[in-house]
């Protein structure tokens, strides 16, 4: 059976934990969610809208928006009505809050980051 | 009567035993005299000593800061958070006004959820960017501090004084009137060296020490210490001795 390197490459990228692979290809797959879970790892008790996230991350709100509306689709983050206000934190499911420490904490060694870069840029494609 | 402790020996003398409970008490001084340290201290003492579980409430500064600040005198708050012992909540003024006028709002869950006793909100001074009308200021910070004693909750609130040394403004007094009780922190100048002051300068409900002391931040956190001897006009940032200040008004005339 032929193994090309297309094949090789994707099967040393997916040598990860298979909790951590789900995680970025279904979850933090843009490089400004990353930037979130960052974020959200070093300050998890934020709750604010998203003008203040993008602010606080550095971001334009424009581009923070739909990232994190898609944070809260796929679970990781919460919004909630304060008044008539939307306001965004991090999902308060200990499970949740487990995988984020763990993807942010894995970040710290650099085969696992080039890992992650090379999952997010092909969901980007 | 029962007392909210501080931890902070010298400061819990001076308030015959601590602040009252479900009370709003400000700590107001210019960068850098240790409001936040105060603050931080009367939270880590309240878990630690008093199984008080505690919020940092804050606008603008990270919590990552606090984490850090917290580690340089030996306070894990990283721990305690994982304990389900303190949360500190980053958020907005307009989002905490608007969160705690509504039912089961995020600050009052959180507070549910370790059962919270002491907060620390750090600080007050960013409410002033949600209107410029000082009548309507004093509206919104008195609703604040109601809201926070309705969630059961005892507060140090911090203030921050535009200038380094010298008076409070006049609209920085206003504060004053809303709160249960106020501590001012001063840079005071004695002999070319910077020192720092404390003064108790009200506590409803409650006699109160009327010195004004030194402290120091030390690696235990706020220590206060006695009380300025043989000068005047501490407050003023500028003292001096005793001895001038009976010259310029008996001698000099």
């Amino acid at each position: 059976m032929n193994v090309t390197s297309d094949d090789f490459t994707a099967r040393l990228m997916n040598d990860m934990d298979p909790r951590l692979l789900d995680f970025i290809k279904n979850k933090v797959n843009s490089f400004i969610k990353w930037d979130l879970m960052r974020f959200f790892y070093e300050n998890p008790n934020t709750a604010d809208t998203v003008e203040n996230i993008a602010r606080y991350a550095g971001r334009n709100a424009a581009a923070v928006k739909p990232e994190l509306d898609e944070l809260v689709e796929a679970g990781v983050m919460e919004r909630r009505m304060v008044g008539d206000m939307p306001v965004y934190m991090l999902s308060n499911d200990p499970e949740m809050r487990r995988l984020v420490n763990d993807f942010i904490t894995a970040c710290e060694d650099r085969h696992f980051r080039v890992k992650a870069v090379y999952h997010i840029i092909r969901q980007m494609r | 009567m029962e007392r909210v402790k501080t931890g902070i020996a010298g400061l819990d003398e001076m308030l015959h035993g601590g602040f009252l409970p479900l009370t709003a008490n400000v700590v107001e001084g210019a960068p850098g005299t240790g409001k936040t340290t105060l603050g931080m201290q009367f939270i880590y003492s309240g878990i630690v000593q008093y199984n008080e579980p505690g919020i940092i409430l804050t606008f603008e500064e990270f919590p990552q800061q606090y984490y850090r600040d917290a580690a340089s005198f030996g306070w894990d708050f990283r721990a305690l958070e994982a304990e389900g012992k303190l949360r500190v909540i980053m958020t907005s003024p307009e989002v905490t006004r608007r969160d705690l006028e509504s039912m089961g709002g995020i600050i009052e869950s959180m507070a549910e959820e370790i059962g919270a006793k002491r907060i620390l909100v750090d600080s007050l001074s960013h409410f002033e960017r949600l209107t410029r009308d000082p009548i309507e200021l004093r509206s919104l910070q008195y609703s604040f501090i109601n809201a926070l004693k309705r969630e059961g909750l005892t507060a140090v609130i911090t203030h921050e004084t535009p200038t380094l040394f010298g008076q409070t403004t006049e609209g920085d007094m206003n504060l004053a009137f809303v709160a249960d009780s106020y501590i001012l922190l001063r840079y005071v100048e004695i002999d070319s060296a910077v020192h720092k002051a404390l003064l108790v300068l009200k506590l409803r409900g409650s006699d109160h020490a009327k010195d004004i002391r030194r402290f120091e931040i030390t690696p235990r956190g706020i220590e206060v210490q006695s009380k300025f001897e043989g000068r005047e006009g501490i407050m003023s940032g500028s003292p001096r001795r005793m001895a001038e200040y009976f010259e310029q008004a008996f001698v000099k005339r």
